[in-house]
């Protein structure tokens, strides 16, 4: 197999490193990388488990090529908690959002672009933005309402 | 002077820091060095077949494999409540997907790419894919050997049929009752199968290490089950339970589908072939729906006797399961179902008989609800047909036939405590019941329906839980208990519990998942049983604590014992009030006797909880005697729904859900586990079910099509209603209430649209699709109604 | 055991793609990679290169000059849905994006992308038709532009020749419009279309109207057009229409939805969608984005 060398942003650092071009950024992340939070729940673009933040923007990390993200930067649940939890970490912790957790990196990372690009969303907008993680526990509700408590 | 501080509130569960941190660590995310080893496994491209040869040569020869593993290795046969099944197929192939072979590689692409040059000769034999075709007497039979499988005692398998067991239930006389009865209603009503759609896919690794002790870590509901049966299935290898360990991280979502033992065997069993490497299996989302537990398809006949004041005198339920080709699960949930599908209402005559078929499907197995949603459906649904048959209105109806504490019970037992009345008049008023309402889209109808439910814990009369309690030095605590974290919350109310007892903060408690090694036993997180039965543990250990600490006091300081008492982390006595001393100052390292000697040491303690008043033992034509299950947990459910007549398109505006939890020990996971089980049952009418081909092929094995909801798929508002009639043997009085959110869905809506739109529909799922024509069909619109 | 051995390229010019490509055995073309990634992994297809247009720069354009859209094979679903000029002058595309797969999909898939892939529940596809959008590609044998109409061959099959690649998408203004997008699926959260259809209604009540997902490429109602084209819509109009549509889509039953349910919802579809147009262009209407099933 042909390695070819990758250099991109890792929740603040530089990584460097070899890659064919068929690997899977997911698969980079959590095999090679060591990054566990993006978790692999369909492998298919499905269920939004392995959800990313790459240049601002979150993406399917399993329908990504570890290749194209070379010179890019990319942010996991690992690269926000710099300062501790996130205010909205802590309104999902407040409110007992989740359950089994498996969906909760991939919610918060996709709840995290939400108030990004707008601070005090609708309650729409919020269910439009986290609707591609699927969330087996929790009905929403929890979750939806600890985005609302929020951002009042 | 016991007042709960901690029981009884909203506490911030334990487990979220992990959870919403990121830190938590589910199976797939453990990591095991670099000489872990990967499996692919050989399906069965047929549902039903002989197999005449496998020929693994070219996938030997492929780069990267170590070893390739047949059913020849492994001729045992296993099962949790009846022994059906193997690890791998041996002459013949039951169901699409059945595992057959496995691949041990290097890579996991070098383990499925070598699982594909395995080559596998069959000949086809009959296909058995519906209930009807297995009941037939000319019928092909799916396991031959029926008659030789062991099994509990409360199984009566049919030999020579494809009947694996048949509950039978009769109550008072059922033939004069219908004779008697002023009316009889008579309907039937079916359900297709359904997937559990945890997030996170099964997975296990296991590791035989050269010592010969078999580790295996799992994403599992059933530590303890896992660990008997593989010991008990890999027993022949030598194997004994203290050679064999389970080790469960957290669960990415169970819903039953990680209970008991499905494909966790095959990385058990193969560990035990590359002695001394781990090897890991991890179930792709399409294996996740076609080769693990599935809820089971039912078909219900159901017979109502009424008189005309609306009193149900007689039922007749008969339940056919379509349960797959192996029932060593799936069964149980068949008598379960059997035992309690005259629903929690009051019936003098009932005649139950529930039907477990063998079919050459994926096999059933528990799923959130335990066989209760299913026939709910239909009884729920029939109910409704009847008031409004008889002109009385479906509230006062299941109100004046309700079950009441003390009733008799099917089996002959009386019935618990409970607040069923209350629960039916509480939905009634948050729904408006009676209150008629009109959509301002004139294509849209406005329906409220209402479904009554009941559920009692399936499990063994002699299920147990057993908790673990250290003291560490600032009296903070571990507890430590085999029940499983799975998202309801366990960890939490655990920790609850205990800190009333001892009054030391849930927040100083930690509550990890099992490890059999170090955690003592539980016998499986299922049936909604752990807050009862492992709470009573978990109390039982803290006052075991509690109790050595009141010891150690009256024997080092001469205090009077009964006047002893625990606050805020110290012992205080009501005697001499000026008297408080601080855990943390003898906790573990006693207390300084005037001499320099010390007394006591580290307080650690024990508790167990087996419910000693249970038995199924009952006689098998009729289930009366013993004392099957250990209590009911009821409520009511309402729905307020907006359809559109022509597109068949549903908006909930409203849900309502009551249920008597006993005591709520935490209201604020009890209202998770109602918001979020009352989607899952929501989504199990709208649009969830499993589709097959004529060939047993699954045809919807992905997210793509199992359709399961997204965060807009749910209802405008959810109210939910906690009702407290304690439960006498419970812990502080509470109950189980986790599949309970779930089963009353399916036929609140049926009624719903049938009060909106005029049909009724009576075989689930309830699509846009099928409204819609089922409109046209019944000319309730044109095709173009402007 | 013939392993393909894959290799990428990032090109930064379109020269240097065009080069790659033919150099190349089976090359595919890669801009958001959700239909293409599942591809590779799921082994439905085998390149030997894959040439990642997102380091061109001219893919990323998203202009409106002289009447005339222009999307570049690079624009993403989000990108669509947050333009102003989508906003402005082509509001159902926006409508439509809304409607594709998630979010997290959306910030990656393209609607080239989406139209290259010509799965016959694309939703793309009847936009273009409707609107008589021009493909634009570029090859060996130099530039062309495809008229939307002739781009769909057959379900995954298009007009597209061996070595060329798909530079963007013109779409002409037809003037002051309104239009409408209807997508059945079987519930809000994302879903392939069952069915879906887009209206444009135009100055005179002159009417564009597609349905996708009801035949192996997307639909251009010509019949119903002709019918209704320069009429006030009335009630009988409509019925009118309806029974034609049963002579322009041809739906199957699959996994999804039957072909009766197909039809019936093409009906409803068609009689709502039509009224949102109609009112659009007449400055009332629902808003762009409500769901009218």
């Amino acid at each position: 197999m042909m390695y070819k060398e990758i250099n991109f942003i890792l929740n603040g650092e530089n990584v460097n490193l070899q890659v064919s071009p068929d690997e899977i950024l997911l698969e980079v992340l959590r095999e090679k990388l060591g990054v566990k939070s993006p978790k692999c729940g369909c492998n298919k673009g499905d269920c939004g488990t392995c959800t990313v933040i790459l240049n601002g923007k979150t993406v399917r990390s399993c329908l990504v090529l570890a290749i194209e993200v070379d010179n890019q930067e990319i942010v996991t649940l690992e690269g926000l908690m710099g300062n501790g939890l996130t205010p909205l970490q802590e309104s999902f912790l407040k409110n007992n959002s989740f359950q089994c957790g498996f969906c909760a990196p991939g919610i918060i990372l996709s709840a995290t672009e939400l108030l990004g690009r707008n601070s005090k969303p609708e309650k729409k907008e919020i269910q439009e933005a986290i609707a591609g993680n699927l969330c087996r526990c929790s009905g929403y509700s929890p979750i939806i309402d600890a985005i609302i408590d929020l951002t009042n | 002077m016991e007042v709960s501080k901690y029981v009884g509130k909203s506490t911030v569960r334990i487990d979220g820091k992990v959870k919403i941190s990121g830190a938590a660590k589910f199976v797939d995310d453990l990591d095991f060095g670099a000489d872990l080893l990967f499996a692919a496994v050989v399906e069965s491209k047929y549902a039903h077949a002989i197999i005449n040869s496998i020929d693994t040569s070219e996938a030997e020869k492929f780069p990267g494999v170590v070893k390739v593993v047949t059913g020849k290795e492994f001729p045992f046969r296993f099962g949790l409540y009846m022994h059906d099944r193997y690890i791998f197929a041996q002459d013949r192939v039951r169901f699409v997907g059945e595992q057959i072979a496995a691949v041990i590689a290097r890579t996991p692409d070098a383990a499925k790419k070598a699982a594909q040059l395995v080559n596998v000769s069959y000949t086809e034999l009959p296909n058995v894919l519906n209930v009807q075709d297995a009941l037939k007497n000319d019928t092909f039979l799916i396991h031959p050997e029926l008659g030789n499988y062991q099994h509990v005692p409360w199984f009566f398998p049919k030999p020579e049929t494809n009947i694996s067991h048949l509950r039978k239930v009769r109550k008072g006389d059922t033939n004069k009752a219908f004779k008697e009865a002023d009316f009889v209603f008579e309907d039937t009503y079916t359900v297709p199968r359904y997937a559990h759609c945890a997030i996170e896919v099964h997975g296990t690794i296991g590791l035989f290490d050269n010592s010969e002790r078999l580790t295996v870590w799992t994403a599992s509901q059933s530590p303890y089950t896992q660990r008997h049966l593989f010991a008990e299935a890999l027993a022949p290898l030598g194997l004994t339970h203290k050679d064999v360990r389970v080790i469960t991280p957290f669960v990415g979502g169970g819903f039953g589908g990680k209970a008991g033992v499905s494909m966790e065997i095959i990385g058990a069993a193969l560990a035990t072939t590359v002695k001394g490497r781990p090897v890991k299996v991890l179930w792709t989302r399409a294996q996740e729906f076609y080769n693990t537990y599935q809820r089971q398809g039912l078909t219900c006949r159901i017979k109502v006797g009424v008189n005309k004041d609306g009193g149900i005198i007689a039922m007749d339920n008969t339940l056919y399961w379509d349960a797959g080709a192996y029932v060593e699960y799936g069964a149980n949930v068949v008598n379960a179902a059997g035992l309690s599908a005259s629903g929690p209402y009051n019936i003098p005559n009932v005649k139950i008989d529930s039907y477990c078929v063998y079919t050459n499907l994926p096999p059933g197995g528990p799923y959130r609800g335990f066989g209760y949603s299913e026939f709910l459906f239909g009884l729920e649904s029939h109910m409704n047909e009847i008031a409004k048959n008889l002109n009385i209105d479906p509230v006062e109806f299941r109100r004046k036939n309700a079950i009441r504490e003390g009733d008799i019970l099917n089996y002959g037992g009386k019935m618990n405590p409970n607040g069923l009345i209350e629960a039916i008049d509480k939905v009634a008023e948050a729904i408006e019941w009676g209150k008629k309402e009109y959509s301002d889209d004139p294509n849209k109808a406005i329906g409220k329906g209402i479904a009554l439910f009941w559920k009692a814990p399936a499990m063994p009369p002699n299920a147990s839980s057993s908790a673990f309690l250290k003291f560490n030095e600032d009296a903070s605590l571990n507890i430590m208990i085999s029940g499983m974290e799975i998202g309801q919350g366990l960890l939490t109310v655990m920790a609850q519990i205990a800190a009333d007892v001892l009054s030391v903060s849930p927040d100083k408690i930690r509550v990890e998942t099992p490890d059999t090694d170090r955690n003592p036993y539980e016998w499986q997180t299922v049936a909604s049983h752990v807050t009862w039965s492992c709470g009573r543990a978990v109390e039982r250990a803290a006052i075991d604590a509690r109790e050595q600490i009141f010891d150690l006091i009256e024997r080092a300081l001469d205090k009077d014992r009964t006047s002893l008492y625990l606050e805020n982390e110290c012992v205080k006595s009501r005697k001499e009030p000026g008297f408080s001393l601080p855990l943390r100052d003898f906790i573990i390292n006693g207390i300084m006797k005037e001499d320099g000697t010390f007394r006591g040491g580290p307080v650690i303690g024990r508790g167990m909880f087996m419910p000693e008043f249970s038995s199924a033992l009952s006689d098998p034509e009729t289930s009366q005697g013993g004392k099957p299950n250990v209590h009911y947990t009821v409520g009511a459910s309402a729905v307020k729904i907006e359809v559109d007549r022509q597109t068949g398109k549903m908006r909930i505006p409203k849900a309502v859900l009551a249920i008597d939890v006993g005591r709520a020990l935490n209201p604020n996971l009890i209202k998770g586990q109602i918001t979020g089980g009352l989607l899952q049952g929501i989504a199990t009418v709208l649009y969830e079910d499993m589709r097959f081909d004529e060939k047993g092929k699954l045809l919807n094995a992905s997210f793509s099509d199992y359709k399961i909801p997204t965060a807009l798929d749910i209802p405008d508002e959810i109210i939910s209603i906690i009702i407290e009639t304690p439960q006498p043997d419970g812990p502080s009085g509470a109950r189980g209430m986790g599949e309970h959110t779930m089963i009353p869905a399916a036929p609140m809506i049926a009624n719903a649209v049938e009060d909106a739109l005029g049909i009724r529909i009576k075989s689930m799922p309830i699509t846009a699709e099928k409204i819609a024509l089922t409109m046209v069909k019944e000319k309730k619109i044109d095709l173009i109604n402007i | 055991m013939s392993e393909i051995q894959l290799d990428y390229a990032k090109p930064k010019l379109l020269n240097e793609a065009l080069d790659i490509i033919s150099k190349s055995i089976n090359p595919y073309i890669l801009a958001g990679g959700t239909d293409l990634i599942d591809m590779i992994k799921e082994g439905l297809v085998q390149p030997d290169m894959i040439i990642d247009l997102k380091g061109i720069e001219q893919f990323h354009q998203l202009s409106f000059k002289n009447d005339a859209l222009f999307i570049g094979a690079g624009v993403t679903f989000s990108e669509l849905i947050e333009s102003k000029i989508i906003k402005e002058h082509f509001p159902v595309i926006s409508e439509l994006s809304r409607t594709v797969a998630s979010l997290g999909i959306r910030n990656r898939a393209t609607l080239v992308g989406n139209i290259c892939s010509a799965v016959p529940c694309m939703d793309s596809g009847p936009l273009l038709v409707a609107y008589d959008a021009l493909i634009m590609t570029v090859g060996p044998k130099g530039e062309r532009s495809v008229p939307a109409e002739k781009w769909f061959i057959g379900s995954r099959k298009t007009a597209i020749e061996k070595g060329e690649i798909v530079i963007g998408i013109s779409i002409s203004s037809p003037g002051k419009h309104g239009s409408c997008f209807v997508k059945l699926g079987r519930y809000e959260g994302e879903d392939l279309a069952q069915v879906n259809l887009i209206i444009l209604a135009l100055k005179n009540y002159i009417f564009k109207v597609s349905f996708g997902s009801v035949a192996p490429v997307p639909v251009r109602a010509k019949k119903i057009e002709q019918l209704i084209n320069g009429k006030v819509i009335t009630t009988s109009l409509i019925e009118e229409a309806c029974k034609l549509i049963e002579k322009e889509i041809s739906p199957i039953t699959d996994i999804r939805a039957t072909k009766e349910y197909r039809m019936h919802m093409a009906k409803i579809m068609f009689e709502r969608g039509l009224n949102a147009a109609v009112s659009r262009l007449n400055g009332s209407g629902p808003e762009y984005g409500k769901n009218l099933l």
